[in-house]
């Protein structure tokens, strides 16, 4: 009888630790983000008060009202600008790599033809090139072309960015739904093409849901071409916005971090609604999120 | 049983389908590419436009190999890539493993697991410079609150403890990579073999190293291979932490290849060097991509 | 009128032969089931004729027309898929439906030829579910409903029961029976159980490796199989088969006895020929507990090793010359291993292999 108390004591404890590691980590993946989020809601004296303040004393929405321009203290920063420039630019990249997507992903799940290894692999290579080693040639080419400084320049080097991913997690999707069941449509009278729209697209649309968030982060979140293809508020996204002022001498830390907040909510919420849906798809359907 | 993956589509309806991605691909990344080879064999200057059209041959690659800057940041971002790789990989085994063992609150854990991989590496920079400064930031803070220290820490001014701001902040950004694929591949393994090793008389840690890990791996190449897509985004992560700063002290090959390239100038050579990071990644993604194909094959998705 | 040829048709994916040229006639209504084991070509040969496979040469014609060239929405036939394949995002009336609705049928006659199927098929109250909430015996039912409502000129079935537990597949095959005594139309039906074959077929094609080894109804290939892999194949247990060399006029064995050449065989076989005598497990009996005990047969003593009991009957194993034998005994009798019986083996019930060719040495 006291081996079993023993046993139950030490398996409680082994679980209190499993509970206090989980906790600890959880904390530190959160922790920075939270407190980045708290400042943004802290005046600037807040923040660099000596010493510290820990509690804070005085929250407002004040710092996101400074950097859109709005309220007594007025910042610089054209954010308005940059976040329609962002999501003009992310949001019709990625309409567009979701469509290439979809057709090339299609393309892979379901056909078998010569050189189908190579053409993969090719996409895959393309898209490890790193970003800013391909920011210069593109940089040149663009201002022969009159593209920098365009959203129209950004866009079309972000569906290229989203291309390869995109058709890696569709193929994933696709080859998760029977090939019977376009079989048994075709058979009932569809042609192909009406078998694609009617049964497998239906079927898939979740997945290509997420393959269209997670384009959409991608090109939400670039930096290093972005930082390179724009120059004025014609073009400039968020991130570019955020670097342009940290990189100033006096930094508005308050600013800042208001910034940071509105660059991360899309992020937020989007992974939230995906994060099932990826994890089948990379995984080719092996595991079920 | 043989099954065909296809019906009776055999013509070219695969090719047209893949025509656009094909076509976006060469525009935006096959041409530039050439572009950029050519630009490295030349000396171009943004300055001096002409000198786009005079070959050099290799003289801008024999400068950069012989050069002392190059190669601190080309052996610093390999020592940079190793090292983060490696500890996000354990790490992320070990909080896979853990995940593993909770029984209640999996989904909402895995979904505050996934959350760093979708900040933007400009973000998470920026949080880290924030909570790194050594004036205001709260780790510096906290450390004199608690008094740990009594003295500033230059956490992204000291050379050592740059580079070490720089890959917490990378791991802290991408170990969730490895932990949710590895995490999938947990879920995913058979609970036989491991109740046939504990019969068979194996502790733990042999059952996890002779049936767990193995299984496991094919996941961890999927893992791999993702990396390899984006380990150039720690550039994003520098480039606001420090820049390559201060004098250089955090130089990292892509942060040299932007200041060369852009605020030198120095078109020619700055392809070079973008040249060399390409081509390594590419190998790097093409051996992690084998590796993936191989496991795709193991886990029973059909070619 | 939708009569089924086949001629010389070929299916080779690159240079990898799967079908080597098969002739096949199947006549309107008839109930045609194609079996063999994994891997024989009978999928292949069902999806050439679905035309969700590429064929490779020969022809094939439906109701005399030649299809290679049609799709399949064209071939006016319908499928019921291994794995049912229901519209998962749909439910069950509009998986029937929907074959009609792409057809443009005016939504009255979809609905009546809906509610008629469902009612054939006790789909009834299950209308509005959707397919994952429904059991295994419930989507086959769907599967077929979907297939009926059509009213093509031919039914498909690749391996429908497959995926049913044992005593679902007794259930559903008597439904299948029943249905195509009341919707007579052509069926072409893939199975690998052989049980399947002999309870459905109107006439059942053996296939092996690509070629036909057989065509004949149940009984004609049952009674007089002309390969011995036919032999082995259909029946179970199956047939056994004994190395043996023709002498004069009689089959001697492994161990030198003999039997005497089956009557009906004489005339067939040459002296010195090597066979195999194929003889079914229900034809070796003990003394007295057979199912017959008339006509020609011979005797041999034999000593069970293993006795298997079945209720009201028992397999045993024993041995011939040496080989490993499965007999029957008819009867509540229990033997043990080790009791020596005599055992009568119903020789006009015998066949005769050749050795090398594996076909019957009588071609009928």
């Amino acid at each position: 009888m006291r081996v079993s108390v023993e046993s139950r004591a030490s398996k409680q404890a082994k679980k209190v630790a499993l509970w206090l590691t989980t906790f600890m980590l959880m904390l530190v993946m959160c922790l920075p983000g939270l407190w980045v989020v708290l400042s943004a809601f802290r005046p600037n004296r807040e923040i660099l008060a000596k010493p510290p303040v820990w509690i804070p004393e005085d929250l407002s929405l004040i710092n996101f009202g400074k950097i859109f321009g709005f309220g007594a203290e007025q910042v610089g920063i054209p954010v308005g600008s940059y976040f329609t420039n962002s999501l003009i630019i992310a949001l019709t990249s990625t309409v567009i790599a979701l469509i290439i997507g979809v057709a090339g992903g299609y393309a892979f799940a379901r056909y078998r033809f010569p050189f189908k290894g190579g053409l993969f692999l090719g996409l895959m290579l393309f898209r490890a090139v790193p970003g800013i080693a391909l920011s210069l040639p593109v940089f040149m080419m663009w201002s022969k072309l009159g593209l920098v400084d365009t959203k129209m320049g950004l866009i079309i080097v972000y569906v290229s960015l989203n291309v390869p991913f995109t058709i890696w997690l569709i193929d994933g999707f696709f080859r998760q739904i029977p090939l019977s069941l376009s079989e048994a449509a075709q058979v009932d009278g569809c042609n192909p093409w009406q078998a694609f729209w009617k049964i497998e697209f239906p079927l898939a649309r979740s997945g290509i849901a997420s393959a269209g968030v997670f384009a959409f982060l991608t090109s939400w979140n670039e930096f290093a071409l972005a930082s390179q293809l724009t120059r004025s508020t014609d073009s400039k996204t968020l991130p570019v916005g955020l670097l342009d002022f940290t990189a100033q001498f006096t930094i508005d830390w308050a600013g800042m971090c208001a910034l940071a907040v509105i660059i991360i909510i899309p992020a937020l919420i989007l992974t939230f609604i995906v994060q099932k849906h990826l994890i089948a798809g990379l995984t080719f359907g092996g595991v079920k999120g | 049983m043989i099954r065909a993956l296809t019906t009776r589509r055999t013509e070219t309806t695969p090719f047209l389908l893949l025509l656009p991605a094909v076509v976006t691909m060469l525009f935006v990344v096959a041409l530039p590419l050439v572009f950029s080879l050519w630009t490295s064999l030349t000396p171009y200057k943004l300055t001096k436009p002409d000198t786009l059209y005079d070959f050099i041959g290799l003289r801008n690659y024999v400068r950069i190999f012989g050069d002392w800057d190059f190669w601190v940041a080309f052996l610093r971002t390999i020592g940079f890539l190793t090292v983060a790789l490696n500890v996000e990989f354990v790490l992320g085994l070990g909080i896979a493993l853990l995940i593993n063992k909770i029984t209640w609150g999996q989904r909402a854990l895995r979904t505050i697991m996934m959350f760093p991989m979708m900040f933007s590496p400009i973000l998470v920079g920026f949080q880290f410079k924030f909570l790194f400064n050594d004036n205001i930031g709260v780790v510096n803070n906290a450390l004199q609150s608690l008094g740990l220290t009594d003295q500033a820490i230059p956490w992204l001014v000291d050379a050592k403890l740059a580079m070490f701001s720089i890959t917490l902040a990378e791991v802290w950004m991408s170990t969730s990579v490895f932990a949710i694929l590895l995490l999938a591949g947990l879920f995913a393994m058979p609970r036989d073999p491991l109740e046939a090793a504990r019969v068979d008389g194996c502790n733990p840690w042999q059952v996890f190293r002779h049936i767990t890990l193995p299984f496991l791996m094919p996941f961890a190449y999927i893992a791999m291979a993702i990396r390899s897509l984006d380990v150039a985004r720690a550039y994003d992560l520098v480039a606001v932490m420090t820049d390559g700063g201060p004098a250089g002290r955090t130089e990292l090959l892509w942060t040299l290849i932007a200041r060369v390239g852009y605020d030198e100038a120095k078109m020619g050579q700055a392809n070079a060097m973008a040249y060399v990071s390409t081509i390594l990644s590419i190998l790097f993604t093409w051996y992690f991509y084998r590796k993936l194909v191989a496991a795709r094959r193991y886990m029973g998705g059909a070619e | 009128m939708a009569e089924i040829t086949l001629e010389k048709v070929v299916k080779k994916y690159g240079a990898t032969g799967v079908v080597h040229g098969i002739d096949l006639a199947i006549a309107d209504r008839e109930f045609v089931v194609l079996v063999g084991p994994s891997g024989c070509g009978k999928s292949t040969t069902l999806r050439m004729i679905a035309g969700l496979e590429d064929i490779t040469g020969g022809l094939v014609r439906i109701g005399g027309k030649v299809v290679n060239d049609l799709p399949p929405r064209s071939r006016n036939i319908s499928m019921v898929f291994q794995n049912y394949a229901l519209y998962p995002h749909m439910n069950v009336r509009d998986n029937l439906g929907f074959g009609l609705k792409i057809a443009r049928e005016p939504p009255a006659e979809i609905a009546k030829r809906v509610t008629e199927a469902a009612e054939m098929l006790g789909l009834t109250p299950l209308l509005d579910r959707t397919p994952a909430e429904l059991s295994g015996g419930q989507r086959q039912r769907v599967a077929m409903g979907r297939a009926i409502v059509r009213n093509p000129e031919v039914f498909l079935f690749d391996e429908p029961l497959s995926n049913l537990d044992a005593k679902l597949r007794g259930q559903m095959r008597a439904e299948i029976k029943k249905l195509h005594q009341k919707v007579p139309t052509t069926v072409v039906y893939v199975t690998h159980d052989q049980v399947e074959a002999m309870t459905l077929a109107d006439r059942i094609v053996v296939m092996r490796d690509g070629h036909i080894e057989q065509v004949g109804t149940p009984m004609q290939v049952f009674n007089h199989p002309q390969t011995a892999f036919v032999a082995t194949f259909i029946g179970s247990p199956p047939m056994n088969l004994l190395a043996s060399t023709i002498v004069g006029d009689a089959v001697r064995l492994a161990d030198g006895s003999t039997v005497p050449v089956p009557d009906r065989l004489r005339g067939f076989v040459r002296d010195g020929m090597s066979v195999q005598l194929g003889i079914r497990p229900d034809d070796i009996s003990p003394l007295g507990h057979g199912l017959s005990q008339d006509g020609p047969g011979a005797e041999l003593n034999l000593t069970v090793e293993l006795a298997e009991p079945l209720g009201m009957e028992s397999l045993i194993y024993t041995r011939i010359a040496g080989q490993e034998v499965q007999a029957k005994l008819y009867g509540p009798r229990i033997v043990a291993p080790g009791e020596k019986l005599t055992f009568r083996l119903a020789l006009d019930r015998a066949h005769l292999f050749d050795a090398a060719t594996g076909k019957s040495v009588r071609a009928d």
